[in-house]
């Protein structure tokens, strides 16, 4: 298969991620959606790096950056909805509007 | 490169990964859509074994199959009863969000589609040398990034746990010994057999 197909791939789960973080009430689905777009962004690196530089570290160096960023990003989002869920007592991202805790 | 077989696997792989992912956006349970996530990681890290990016194989498997999974279903359990299962899921936006996430992925994919992108790359390393090579580029060319990675996950570790640390009151006074064994069934034993009243210290050392 070519590139086109994983770019393809890649674009329709990045719009399902972006559709789950548009629509969902829950906080911790929004992070799912989340997860899901940066999964998208990886499997363009690799995509890219094996279609077009597969001699060169650069991309999958990024894909690990990537990588690193969304396991940073899980564990950071799901303490602070932690805590949200502790000070109001639901995680329903449009209700959560007051800037004062 | 086009065979059937390697269309058949392609094809598969695809739909391993995005029928998962549409039922994790839209599944009404919330738990239900953390385990949706699995078969979709999976199918992700067969696409990298598909790339022959071997190492990424394994760490997607360990790290989102493994690690992001497990996080995020622990944060399910911890806030379970967060949300009224009785309303919809989806916020007002479900319809109009629906349609651009629509038109975004479908465009995309036609523009990308579209482009003439340069066909058939030589083939990557062996596994061996390319992860050896990864290796040594992370500790070489590319030790900035890789030191700012291992700096970016020591502050979100702290980050993380100074967040979701309970402010809890004093721990209370340890419970006598006695209090422990003072269950409902001793209670019940006491109060039918025992006229005269016993303490619990010594009932404590008849159990022991």
């Amino acid at each position: 298969m070519e590139l086109t197909h994983y770019l393809v791939v890649s674009a329709l789960l990045f719009a399902i991620g972006t559709y789950g973080v548009l629509t969902r009430r829950n906080a911790i689905a929004v992070l799912m959606g989340v997860e899901l777009m940066l999964n998208a962004g990886n499997l363009n690196f690799l995509a890219f790096w094996r279609f077009l530089h597969p001699g060169s570290m650069e991309p999958q160096v990024f894909a690990l950056v990537g990588l690193t960023v969304a396991a940073a990003d899980a564990a950071v989002g799901l303490a602070v909805v932690l805590n949200i869920y502790r000070s109001f007592g639901h995680i329903e991202v449009q209700q959560i509007d007051t800037m004062k805790g | 490169m086009n065979s059937l077989p390697a269309q058949i696997a392609f094809y598969s792989l695809a739909a391993l990964t995005l029928i998962p992912a549409l039922c994790v956006v839209r599944t009404r349970s919330v738990v239900h859509a953390g385990f949706w996530l699995l078969p979709c990681f999976v199918g992700v890290a067969g696409f990298y074994a598909a790339l022959e990016a071997h190492f990424f194989f394994v760490v997607q498997l360990l790290i989102y199959a493994g690690a992001i999974m497990i996080l995020i279903l622990f944060a399910l359990m911890l806030t379970r009863d967060a949300m009224n299962p009785n309303i919809s899921q989806t916020n007002r936006l479900g319809f109009i969000g629906g349609l651009i996430c629509a038109v975004l992925g479908l465009t995309a994919a036609a523009m990308l589609a579209r482009q003439g992108w340069p066909v058939g790359g030589s083939h990557p390393a062996d596994a061996a040398v390319q992860t050896r090579e990864l290796g040594l580029a992370l500790i070489g060319l590319y030790a900035v990034p890789f030191e700012v990675a291992s700096l970016l996950l020591l502050a979100a570790l702290i980050g993380a746990i100074t967040l979701a640390k309970v402010q809890r009151e004093p721990v209370p006074e340890r419970a006598p010994l006695a209090d422990l064994f003072m269950t409902e069934a001793v209670v019940e034993t006491l109060d039918r057999s025992e006229p005269e009243p016993i303490t619990a210290g010594e009932e404590a050392k008849a159990w022991n």
